[in-house]
């Protein structure tokens, strides 16, 4: 006995040296220049995501494959959900640390080309380390700003109605394309009626679904630099949520707030809601119902007002590696292996190689490809809207005070003027 | 030794051996220079081992706030350089109703949880004074939900408790009240912070039992024999005797009132939701300031909004100080 622990606690001394020694020529190697490359050549870049549990199990198998065919490059990955992300972000930015590559988003790409952040991945392009061929519907052109190549897109997807299928069944609903929001009107009544359940979980604090009305009326939430709509505009949208919740067409608020971040959908307290449409999958494995996807109403039973959005892959201004980054970027676009992993998790593949290389046989993915064809076909699709630097405090004041609202804390008039007064704030207008 | 006894005997008088003995009481100098040197020797083996907390101080206290006092006075977003703007960050935190908002609700929190907790803690110590069997068990009991209550965790399982369909909602169903869960409540969700800094009560607990301990016995018995009921021994006799145990905690609890952070983010926001609560409904001010530096990116802001804080503590703290002359009580020569 006496023996053996010696022996034990001599194995684990000698562990711990080597550690130490470890963690020494670590030490080192960052001390002296810049990142993390290794004697033979090896490079590490770090790689940050948000999502969860399922999302980080098929990153880690495809960084598996990338690591493969790039044994010279190591991926170290870090994942948060989506707002603690952003914290994590900005402070590891600020502090000249951040990520070589992560995931980003529409409303993140003036804002952080604003601060400097972001690599200008053209040069990349230009020298044949990252392609922009072969990207479905003009996603090539969705992370250029001023000309600059800030984004790469993964996956796109678009705004939906996403419902609890026999909820709406129940109810006798069949919402088509081109159906009008006196028709959605009706159906959150009919669904209250005869279902007893809300019809949707409070679409006024939705900022995309507001950006898709005032685009079918001729107007859009951003401009350039500023808001694109007028306080009357707001008044409406509001007046109408608030009346809505008075008769129990939408959720009760104070349920909704307390299930987060479960969905007011999942966790059957409404019908439907209007989120993007990749987010059935989350809903399926969250809920014990069937979601599928509905078209978003429309003013004129015509135009939609939507547009693709998507997730894309970004470098930082401060990489060590731009090359690197860019052969990642690359190969997580490109390479179809990849798009067999990740399925529409990250939204519809972006390239047309990777939209081919996976054809989803179950029925939640299979409805998000009809779905999204369906969009095609409807000519529906347009341009997108532009996200000012600030944008993203924009939504988040919407969110809140769209709350506020509905908890009864704030009268619209209120909530209005507040809503004006931040949002003119974060965007410095 | 001779007639003349001073405190301090002339050092002259000693003999060689006894001049390096180290020695008690006050020594005048000159001193000799091996004391000397020994004392410089000592000073500097202090200080020595003093390094690490002081270093420590230097780079992670007084720096950063001599840094934030600088930021509070510019307009910094972390990423372009701080641009000086004098007084303007204080008006702007003024002329915000959210900012306000979040000074009531934190004002409320102070004013209502402290005494409360300092009521269970009183109550319960009170109880756990007495000699009676199983006493260590339920002192450790009472003071462990203190040992855990920083941590995340406990937040967590606090949000599941108070949120709809959960267990206090069920219970409040049974006595016929339906308000639902409260931590979907803007109304309500201060509430449930209020009762987890109330359950959090066993390190005031463990101060005012030390105290009880040091009531002199006689005093009781004294009093018995005079006539005086339990309420008028707590009265007269517990409440002065323990006054400066009440006091240092009244102060010790205030102070942690106003910095209340970690469980209010966590029942409020936790992952995907608005960072202060419903409807801002738990949003006390440490978590506005966390929200106005961190996802709006504006240090300077924060940084102003962390001295306001700092300031309004220091002001609660000389009004408690200055109070005390009136209630607290202390025995002579303790």
């Amino acid at each position: 006995m006496q023996q053996n622990r010696n022996v034990e606690r001599r194995t684990i001394l000698k562990a711990a040296g080597a550690s130490l020694a470890v963690a020494g020529l670590g030490a080192t190697a960052t001390a002296c220049g810049g990142g993390s490359d290794s004697a033979d050549g090896t490079v590490t870049i770090r790689y940050a995501w948000w999502g969860a549990e399922d999302r980080a199990e098929k990153i880690k198998k495809t960084i598996a494959l990338f690591e493969k065919k790039y044994p010279k490059i190591k991926v170290k990955t870090d994942f948060q959900p989506y707002t603690d992300f952003w914290k994590k972000f900005n402070t590891q930015a600020s502090g000249g640390n951040p990520p070589d590559v992560f995931q980003n988003a529409i409303g993140f790409l003036r804002k952080y080309d604003a601060k400097n952040v972001l690599l200008d991945l053209s040069e990349q392009v230009k020298a044949g380390n990252l392609s922009m061929e072969g990207f479905r519907a003009g996603l090539d052109k969705f992370g250029e700003i001023d000309g600059k190549l800030l984004g790469v897109p993964v996956g796109s997807n678009s705004m939906s109605l996403v419902i609890d299928q026999p909820v709406y069944t129940k109810a006798g609903v069949k919402p088509e394309q081109g159906w009008t929001w006196d028709d959605f009107d009706a159906a959150m009544k009919k669904i209250r009626d005869k279902t007893g359940r809300a019809g949707d979980s409070g679409m006024y604090g939705v900022m995309y679904l507001y950006d898709l009305y005032l685009r079918q009326n001729g107007k859009a939430f951003f401009t350039e630099d500023s808001l694109g709509f007028t306080e009357a505009d707001l008044k409406q949208w509001w007046s109408k949520a608030e009346k809505g919740l008075e008769e129990g067409l939408y959720a009760d608020p104070k349920k909704v707030a307390q299930i987060k971040p479960k969905s007011a959908v999942s966790a059957e307290l409404a019908g439907g809601e209007f989120t993007w449409d990749n987010f059935t999958l989350r809903y399926s494995s969250e809920g014990k119902s069937e979601y599928r996807l509905a078209p978003i109403p429309t003013t004129d039973g015509k135009k939609t007002g939507q547009y693709l959005g998507s997730l894309m892959l970004s470098a930082s201004k401060r990489t060590q590696h731009p090359k690197e980054v860019a052969q990642f970027i690359d190969f997580m676009v490109h390479e179809p292996e990849v798009a067999k992993i990740m399925g529409y998790d990250r939204g519809v593949p972006a390239t047309q190689a990777q939209y081919d290389a996976f054809t989803p046989t179950d029925e939640v993915n299979k409805a998000i490809a009809a779905y999204e064809e369906s969009l095609v076909e409807a000519g529906v699709l347009e341009p997108i809207t532009p996200h000012p630097n600030g944008a993203d405090i924009c939504e988040a004041a919407f969110l809140r005070i769209g709350e506020e609202l509905a908890m009864g804390k704030r009268s619209v008039d209120d909530a209005v003027k507040q809503f004006f007064t931040e949002s003119k704030t974060a965007l410095g207008s | 030794m001779g007639t003349t006894v001073t405190h301090a005997p002339a050092t002259e008088s000693l003999s060689k051996d006894e001049r390096s003995e180290p020695r008690h009481g006050p020594v005048d100098s000159p001193r000799p220079a091996a004391l000397k040197r020994r004392g410089r020797r000592e000073t500097l083996a202090g200080y020595l081992f003093m390094s690490p907390w002081i270093a420590g101080f230097l780079l992670l206290t007084a720096g950063p706030m001599i840094a934030s006092l600088y930021f509070a006075f510019t307009d910094y977003n972390l990423f372009d350089p701080p641009k000086w703007i004098g007084l303007d960050n204080f008006s702007e935190m003024f002329a915000d109703p959210r900012w306000r908002h979040s000074v009531q609700v934190t004002l409320w929190y102070v004013v209502v949880g402290t005494p409360l907790k300092l009521l269970a803690a009183l109550g319960v110590a009170l109880l756990l004074a007495q000699k009676r069997r199983g006493q260590a068990f339920y002192r450790a009991a009472f003071y462990a939900p203190s040992l855990i209550g920083a941590s995340v965790s406990i937040a967590i399982v606090w949000k599941a408790i108070f949120s709809d369909d959960a267990v206090v909602d069920r219970t409040q169903k049974l006595f016929g009240v339906d308000v639902g869960g409260w931590s979907g409540d803007p109304d309500l969700i201060i509430y449930s912070l209020v009762a987890l800094t109330v359950w959090q009560f066993g390190a005031p607990m463990v101060i005012f039992l030390a105290g009880l301990k040091q009531v002199p016995r006689e005093l009781y018995e004294a009093a018995e024999v005079d006539g005086a009921g339990k309420l008028r021994r707590f009265w007269n006799i517990t409440l002065p005797m323990i006054s400066p145990v009440l006091f240092f905690n009244v102060l010790l609890e205030t102070i942690h009132s106003f910095q209340i952070f970690s469980s209010a983010y966590i029942v409020g926001g936790g992952a995907g939701g608005n960072s202060c609560g419903p409807a801002d409904g738990s949003m006390v001010y440490t978590c506005y300031l966390y929200v106005q530096g961190f996802e709006n990116s504006r240090m300077g802001l924060a940084s102003a909004m962390a001295w306001m804080l700092l300031v309004a503590v220091a002001l609660v703290t000389a009004v408690l100080f200055w109070s005390q002359k009136r209630w607290v009580h202390y025995e002579e020569g303790a």
